[in-house]
């Protein structure tokens, strides 16, 4: 069986494009009235780190990859928006093959687990959400690196 | 002599038939180099030997067909394969369809030397040796990758991968290399299509998550990759109730150190100073109640950044109204995303 194998592309954009759209997106966040008072920061954590996600997702290749756009698109059900996805040239999901190839138990629980990590990852051939993890990493660490950044300008201490 | 030259030159070789009929212009005398190419040493001996195609190795045999050769063979085969009779049989079916396409070959001789190369991979592998054309074909096409192979599987037969594995990720069309003695038919070859297809990916995996290089086996190295996802999700989780718990304080000044953040983190690939610099000019200019023009003279004073004033003009602008305050907000909100776009 021969398959068409190009290298694997994980790149991910440089740190000032995940400041942007996450400082944009905070400053949005600001703007809302019931944002600063109220005395429940429960509410104002979770927004934040919807705002960390939904923009991280965004800076990371919007509608390219498979786990920004199942992020985006669960954002916006939160929401009740509804988000209109480019229509690709491939499909974007993949055609099940007839032979199972999702066998081997030895990593099928571990690749359970890791579907319920990565968001997207329902419907993801073990390959393809391999593909999706390291790229799901990468933009993770740079999130973490820029709000590292925010916090320590913050509040130094 | 040309003996060892034909072994070396042979090894790269794709279709060995063709050299058969070159055969002829050996001489016996050859045979004696053959003899003592393989008599010193059992493993220098047979991979040197194990060059040849088996049916190239046979037709010398058989064209010397010097009994003497043919002991010391057997002698050398005895030493090493105890097993050689059984294997034998096996070996017999599989160099049937070896001599398939090979006009010359004679079926009699070719069994020792067939059983040299496959002994090890029929103790560990069942020959599978179906005799369609297609898996005839494919065996051929296979014998020359595989050659590559027999150094290795002759000396150590646990070896999973094939040779060209490495090779196949650059190509656009994979051609996966059957093992030998391995079922060639479409699921199997999928099925190893597939593996190395995980396996590539789990070496990125690997070269992402730190310390995962030394681990072996894939379900641990897919703990480690879980672990550190989960710790990366908890990680900005905890980062953003810093954030939550950070912004009350710094209601308005955010923008101002937003502006500030932007130099340091992005370090020269986007100047921030000059969107600093320009920072004062824009609140001045869009900025015109009372409130406004007392926070146009503060910036450019408190430009070097120390984290005293801060808390003292967030102080300030809690005790002005709160409708000023709010409009600053979004008029420097506003002012920071148009900035961040000029200098873009």
């Amino acid at each position: 069986m021969a398959s068409a194998n190009k290298p694997i592309n994980t790149d991910v954009p440089e740190k000032d494009v995940f400041a942007l759209h996450f400082l944009q997106s905070l400053s949005n966040l600001r703007r809302q009235n019931t944002f600063n008072s109220p005395e429940k920061t429960n509410d104002r954590v979770k927004k934040i780190k919807k705002v960390a996600y939904v923009s991280m997702a965004r800076a990371a290749g919007g509608t390219n990859r498979l786990w920004s756009r199942a992020l985006l698109r669960r954002a916006a059900k939160e929401n009740n928006k509804v988000v209109r996805f480019p229509r690709r040239k491939k499909r974007v999901t993949c055609l099940r093959r007839r032979r199972s190839n999702r066998r081997d138990p030895v990593e099928e629980e571990e690749a359970e687990r890791l579907r319920n990590l990565v968001p997207g990852g329902g419907g993801m051939e073990i390959s393809k959400l391999m593909e999706e993890t390291a790229h799901y990493i990468k933009c993770l660490s740079m999130q973490v690196k820029v709000m590292q950044c925010l916090v320590d300008g913050l509040a130094p201490k | 002599m040309d003996l060892s030259g034909r072994f070396g030159a042979r090894s790269g070789n794709g279709v060995p038939f063709r050299e058969v009929t070159g055969l002829e212009s050996l001489h016996l005398g050859g045979g004696d180099e053959f003899r003592q190419m393989v008599l010193p040493e059992n493993g220098g001996g047979f991979t040197a030997l194990l060059e040849l195609p088996p049916t190239r190795a046979v037709e010398l045999l058989h064209s010397s067909s010097s009994s003497s050769s043919q002991a010391t063979l057997h002698s050398v085969g005895t030493l090493t394969f105890p097993s050689n009779p059984i294997l034998m049989e096996r070996a017999a079916r599989f160099s049937v369809i070896a001599t398939e396409q090979n006009p010359n070959g004679n079926i009699s001789g070719e069994t020792t030397t067939s059983s040299v190369p496959s002994n090890e991979h029929i103790k560990t592998e069942p020959a599978e040796t179906e005799t369609s054309d297609q898996a005839a074909v494919e065996k051929q096409n296979n014998r020359c990758g595989k050659r590559k192979d027999f150094d290795k599987k002759v000396k150590s037969s646990t070896k999973k991968k094939s040779k060209s594995s490495e090779e196949n990720e650059k190509l656009p069309y994979v051609h996966v290399r059957a093992r030998r003695g391995q079922a060639t038919d479409s699921h199997s070859l999928a099925e190893r299509a597939r593996r190395e297809k995980i396996n590539a990916r789990m070496k990125l995996l690997q070269e992402l998550v730190p310390g995962c290089d030394k681990i072996q086996g894939t379900a641990l190295v897919l703990d480690e990759i879980i672990n550190h996802v989960q710790s990366l999700q908890r990680q900005v989780e905890m980062l953003s109730m810093r954030l939550a718990s950070v912004n009350p304080r710094i209601d308005f000044n955010l923008d101002t150190i937003l502006a500030s953040e932007n130099g340091s983190l992005m370090d020269g690939s986007f100047n921030g100073t000059t969107m600093q610099l320009a920072w004062p000019h824009q609140v001045m200019e869009t900025e015109q109640s009372y409130h406004h023009r007392q926070l146009q003279q503060p910036p450019p004073q408190q430009w070097p950044f120390d984290g005293l004033n801060q808390p003292v003009w967030g102080r300030e602008e809690n005790q002005d109204h709160g409708n000023d305050h709010n409009s600053l907000m979004v008029g420097s909100a506003s002012l920071h995303p148009n900035q961040v776009k000029m200098e873009l």
